[in-house]
């Protein structure tokens, strides 16, 4: 029950930072770099939710992610639906792998890979793009669109890790209930 | 890990392998459907990004205002402000006056609309207007303003449709030169370094074709493609000789950071 309410509340979540990250310009100090939310929202579901509810985590990310960044030109598409939900199967076994280490631990490693995962992922996009349009494209601005948000991520990771923990001991355990219960 | 979650896991993946198989109409769909479902709550989004803009404007024209005039009456402050309000209705209405006339004067039939929201994407220059098929627009239908050309629309839903611009690189457009016989192919470049200005390049120049900076370049108008002649692209700001070609950097004429109102050129009068 715990983990359903908290699969629900991923989903919101990820759907509230998409919506933020849609509203908030792109940074001209830093080359026209943007925030990413969405990424950090999911791998904080991946480290906290167990294995079934991260993999559905993962499709509704990936799903709403290829979804919302699905760009058509020509009749072509660009980066094709799906391959957001491979990448995010992926980050999240990564990140899964540590749930069940200590809360130090898990805070660490929680920040240090949403920010190399939401770097990873506009890599991957900017990859996708080149293999897609041809010829190698390499500028300046690209690499602090790559990494200026992952880093950004990283720094928010832990307050976020913070505020969502104190959020989460608020939704009711009825399972651990039961468990003391009997 | 159990072996049911690994054939969860795989499962998935296969589910996503599947879908990146999907053909490019199937994805078109689905993507207007979920521009329909989304709209209203990105519309809420950038209206609260943009209020919040404005109110940070607004604090500052207070603040430049204070320091200024101290000294002066609470009255003075009152018509300076109400001055201010009527001129920026007097540049509305001279903007529109100026788009309503553009209308009447062009040969083709086009729908008015108002950019939404800008892009939202790392790599893509785009932009959502608030039209839709349901006003007559559909994929691939170019965007102008009186000052030349903005992008074409690429999905398409109800009642919005998403413009790529023309400094993305995958909105490429016959061109011409004018004053020249020069023909190429103008698009913009993959990473631009401001995402809503930004340079255009026109390719596949003659190596000796003799064009010079500020020379206009205009939609060519090639057979069976998106975009009618004689569009103002922009103005021409460097040439470059290269080994087997030219290409000339090209500056877009119309301002696409700025933009508040387009036209959709949805076929001729």
């Amino acid at each position: 029950m715990k983990a359903l309410i908290d699969l629900l509340a991923l989903f919101l979540g990820v759907f509230i930072a998409f919506v933020v990250q849609h509203a908030l310009p792109p940074m001209d100090g830093l080359h026209g770099a943007r925030v990413m939310l969405a990424p950090l929202v999911f791998c904080y579901g991946a480290i906290v939710l167990p294995f079934p509810a991260m993999l559905a985590a993962a499709f509704y990310m990936g799903l709403f992610s290829d979804l919302f960044y699905l760009h058509l030109a020509g009749g072509e598409v660009e980066i094709p639906l799906g391959v957001s939900i491979i990448y995010f199967v992926i980050l999240g076994c990564l990140v899964g792998g540590f749930r069940n280490r200590p809360e130090a631990t898990k805070i660490w490693v929680f920040s240090l890979l949403s920010g190399v995962g939401t770097s990873a992922f506009l890599l991957m996009q900017f990859l996708l793009i080149t293999w897609h349009r041809g010829g190698w494209d390499w500028a300046e601005a690209a690499a602090w669109r790559i990494l200026a948000p992952g880093v950004m991520v990283a720094l928010l990771a832990p307050l976020f890790h913070l505020i969502a923990s104190h959020i989460d001991h608020l939704i009711p355990d009825f399972s651990r209930r039961r468990v003391q219960r009997r | 890990m159990n072996r049911l979650n690994i054939a969860l896991a795989v499962g998935l993946v296969a589910v996503g392998i599947y879908l990146s198989t999907l053909s490019a109409e199937s994805l078109g769909a689905m993507k207007a459907n979920f521009m329909s479902l989304l709209s209203p709550f990105l519309r809420t989004g950038t209206a609260v990004q943009q209020n919040i803009g404005s109110f940070g404007q607004r604090l500052k024209t207070l603040d430049e205002l204070e320091v200024e005039n101290t000294q002066l009456k609470t009255e003075n402050r009152a018509l300076r402000a109400e001055n201010a309000l009527m001129r920026e209705t007097q540049s509305e209405n001279q903007r529109l006056r100026l788009a309503l006339d553009f209308r009447a004067r062009s040969p083709h039939r086009l729908v008015a609309a108002r950019i939404i929201s800008r892009d939202s994407s790392t790599w893509w220059n785009t932009v959502r207007i608030n039209r839709g098929f349901e006003d007559g627009v559909e994929a691939d239908q170019p965007v102008v303003t009186d000052n030349g050309l903005v992008g074409k629309t690429a999905t398409v839903s109800k009642n919005e449709a998403i413009v790529i611009l023309v400094t993305d690189e995958s909105c490429q457009i016959g061109a011409k030169i004018e004053g020249t016989r020069e023909q190429g192919i103008v698009s913009g470049v993959r990473v631009q370094e401001h995402a809503q200005e930004g340079i255009l390049q026109m390719k596949f120049l003659s190596k000796n074709a003799k064009i010079t900076a500020d020379m206009e370049v205009l939609t060519a108008g090639v057979a069976h493609g998106s975009f009618p002649p004689g569009i103002v692209i922009g103005k021409v700001r460097e040439f470059q000789r290269r080994a087997l070609d030219g290409q000339a950097v090209v500056e877009p004429a119309v301002d696409l950071s700025a933009i508040e109102d387009v036209f959709v050129l949805v076929g001729k009068k």
